[in-house]
């Protein structure tokens, strides 16, 4: 399948990702330190979001982005929930690294 | 609409649906927001108001903890140089920000009994904010409140009471 990619909505979307991230790394010396797992688990939901959206599509990469957003915002109200949502999100890499089987 | 409720049931919001709030509305809760008290009646504060999904968008870049795409983002300031001028540097480091967030509680409540949600927003980058919102030299971003209808209403995060409340004097409560 050929992907038709818009490189002026592309760029854009990156370019307000690659804020987020920049803003993100000087804010967080001062932050909260939760919110720096936050930040990059989110910041995976948005580059998973922008692809999607130029057409690079898979079953795993939108079962990672939906389940990011399903529980990121434990961080705001229960730190023990946050920390075993983000091991669950490894159990699901884990789950999803067929990467030999891919090539 | 009740105090207790918009007190005890106002959420920070953070997914919102693509409909406007009219300027009316958003009127009404700047409105709410100056009748809050200030130290020493400064009345220092400034609020700059966008509602252009464009400007919302660049404001974004520098702000990573405005979450989701409200329909309008309002920035609390504070005029720096207005508040040393009335308060001296207690007014200027101490009751400015504190102005500021009190008025931002009067805005929230206020948008809460219009059915809308906000949530209030520190994670964001001063300079790049200023910068962007063109403020005038003196003009400090103090927090930003993203603004719009839910989509979604987060669930209470469990209150804490207890060491909290101290009646009296007690030695060892803090």
């Amino acid at each position: 399948m050929e992907l038709v990619v818009d490189q002026a909505r592309l760029e854009q979307a990156v370019f307000e990702l690659v804020g987020y991230m920049v803003t993100s790394g000087r804010n967080l010396i001062d932050e909260t330190p939760l919110y720096g797992p936050f930040r990059l688990v989110d910041a995976v939901s948005r580059l998973i979001l922008i692809l999607e959206k130029e057409g690079v599509v898979s079953d795993r990469l939108r079962t990672m982005q939906e389940r990011i957003d399903a529980g990121k915002y434990f961080v705001m109200s229960d730190v023990d929930e946050f920390e075993s949502f983000l091991d669950s999100l490894v159990d699901t890499l884990v789950d999803h690294a067929d990467f030999e089987e891919r090539r | 609409m009740d105090l207790w409720e918009a007190i005890r049931e106002r959420r920070s919001v953070r997914t919102f649906l693509d409909r406007p709030v009219t300027r009316e509305t958003i009127e009404r809760l700047l409105e709410a927001a100056i009748w809050a008290p200030s130290g020493g009646n400064a009345q220092t504060w400034r609020f700059v108001v966008l509602t252009n999904p464009a400007e919302i968008r660049r404001i974004k870049i520098v702000s990573p903890g405005l979450l989701g795409d409200p329909a309008a983002v309002i920035a609390v300031c504070q005029d720096l140089v207005q508040a040393r001028a009335k308060g001296g540097n207690l007014g200027e480091t101490f009751l400015a920000p504190v102005d500021a967030a009190m008025a931002t509680q009067n805005l929230l409540l206020a948008a809460y009994a219009e059915g809308l949600g906000t949530c209030t927003v520190a994670s964001f980058h001063r300079r790049g904010v200023s910068r962007l919102l063109k403020l005038a030299e003196g003009i400090e971003p103090i927090l930003l409140v993203s603004l719009g209808y839910p989509a979604q209403l987060p669930p209470a995060p469990a209150r804490q009471r207890e060491g909290v409340f101290v009646f009296g004097v007690s030695r060892g409560s803090s």
